[in-house]
């Protein structure tokens, strides 16, 4: 991408004033609840294979994974529902990581340091892998057209279920749907 | 072919058609911002709620410059009459929706469609922009409590009232729902908000 003269804000204290307002605008309104339904894929097709990197450039491939249930989950740190969401996400991958489950979380095109600014600000940090998938390939590979998008992968390799939009992970109906899937 | 027969059938057409699209008669809501004044329009239909929120410009720079759009491009999207939009599946069926399909009404009754995501992406991508994100998706096909959320965009004079006409479609059957005087975000607050 060309870069080109940033956008001259007439100063920081505007840009935060107008952030200020939205949140509390956001904040004042109802937000959607969020769900526990996952959408059973009826037949269940091949999750495409990927290889990307965590923040120490450890490279982290699906395929590796092949045996255990994965739970991909594609997300960035300016969207509401995956901030909302992550913490449930951690409970749910702390609930079933002894049991053949992991979870891979696939940053949207941001970096290390957009991310770790936002884990440190968690009460508790998630300890699954985070991905980057720098330029959204992944992402486009699975069709996923919006943040947050979720898929359960079976022991096969298989996608199962899907999510879009934010979740309760670890609500007692989605462990049952996972302990499923462990259990096959 | 006797006229009463050519007329029966013409009747049954459109009756037909009439029931194709479902038109709703939605539960719309407007709230206002008690800090900013911004409005936020919702509405619940049969099996589908969508919520519009008034996003000011600066707002709207502001994200898009985070993300590394080039200023103009910035300008550009900022120029539009956005709003943050939320959509939700809120039936127990499957439920699909095509923003192309959606149309909003300006002052003199006439009919535009609502840009899409991949218009935009279409111009990022000849603009250099990778960056793909933030916008409401396109189209979409829900399970059941799926849900969405991005930035809708309006091309139409900020001070200028419309209607907005949306469609989605459930168990089959095309529904329609429509939320009448709708506005833009003014171009900015007035200082004594700000600075509150």
């Amino acid at each position: 991408m060309t870069m080109k003269t940033r956008y001259p804000f007439k100063s920081i204290a505007t840009l935060l004033c107008c952030l200020l307002m939205f949140s509390a605008h956001a904040a004042e309104r109802q937000q959607p609840k969020l769900g526990y339904n996952l959408t059973a894929i009826s037949k269940p097709i091949p999750a495409p294979g990927f290889t990307l990197e965590d923040m120490d450039a450890k490279k982290f491939s699906l395929k590796d994974y092949r045996g255990k249930v994965v739970l991909l989950n594609f997300w960035a740190t300016w969207c509401p529902p995956c901030r909302r969401e992550m913490p449930s996400i951690e409970r749910l991958y702390q609930h079933f990581k002894d049991k053949n489950f992991i979870v891979l979380a696939l940053n949207q095109m941001e970096d290390g340091d957009q991310v770790f600014t936002y884990t440190a600000e968690l009460e508790v940090a998630p300890t699954f892998p985070i991905l980057f998938d720098k330029d959204s390939d992944v992402s486009r590979a699975y069709s996923v057209l919006g943040l947050p998008t979720t898929y359960l992968i079976d022991k096969k390799g298989n996608i199962r279920f899907r999510a879009i939009g934010g979740r309760e992970f670890d609500h007692p109906e989605v462990e049952k749907q996972i302990l499923q899937l462990i259990q096959e | 072919m006797p006229t009463k027969i050519i007329n029966r059938r013409l009747l049954v057409i459109i009756c037909l058609c009439l029931l194709q699209t479902r038109v709703q008669a939605a539960e719309v809501t407007v709230q206002k911002n008690s800090a900013s004044g911004l409005l936020t329009w919702t509405s619940k239909d049969d099996g589908f709620s969508i919520e519009l929120i008034q996003l000011l410009p600066d707002f709207v720079r502001a994200v898009y410059d985070k993300h590394g759009l080039p200023a103009d491009e910035v300008e550009r999207i900022a120029g539009y009459c956005d709003f943050g939009t939320i959509i939700q599946n809120t039936s127990q069926q499957q439920l699909s929706y095509r923003v192309s399909d959606w149309r909003y009404i300006d002052k003199n009754g006439k009919a535009y469609p609502v840009k899409t995501k991949a218009q935009w992406l279409e111009e990022w991508r000849k603009a250099g922009i990778t960056f793909a994100w933030t916008l409401l998706p396109g189209s979409g096909d829900f399970g059941v409590g799926d849900w969405q959320q991005g930035f809708t965009t309006i091309k139409i004079d900020r001070n200028e009232k419309f209607d907005l006409v949306y469609t989605w479609t459930l168990d089959g059957k095309k529904h329609q729902g429509k939320i009448e005087n709708m506005s833009c975000a003014p171009a900015s607050l007035p200082t004594s908000q700000t600075t509150q």
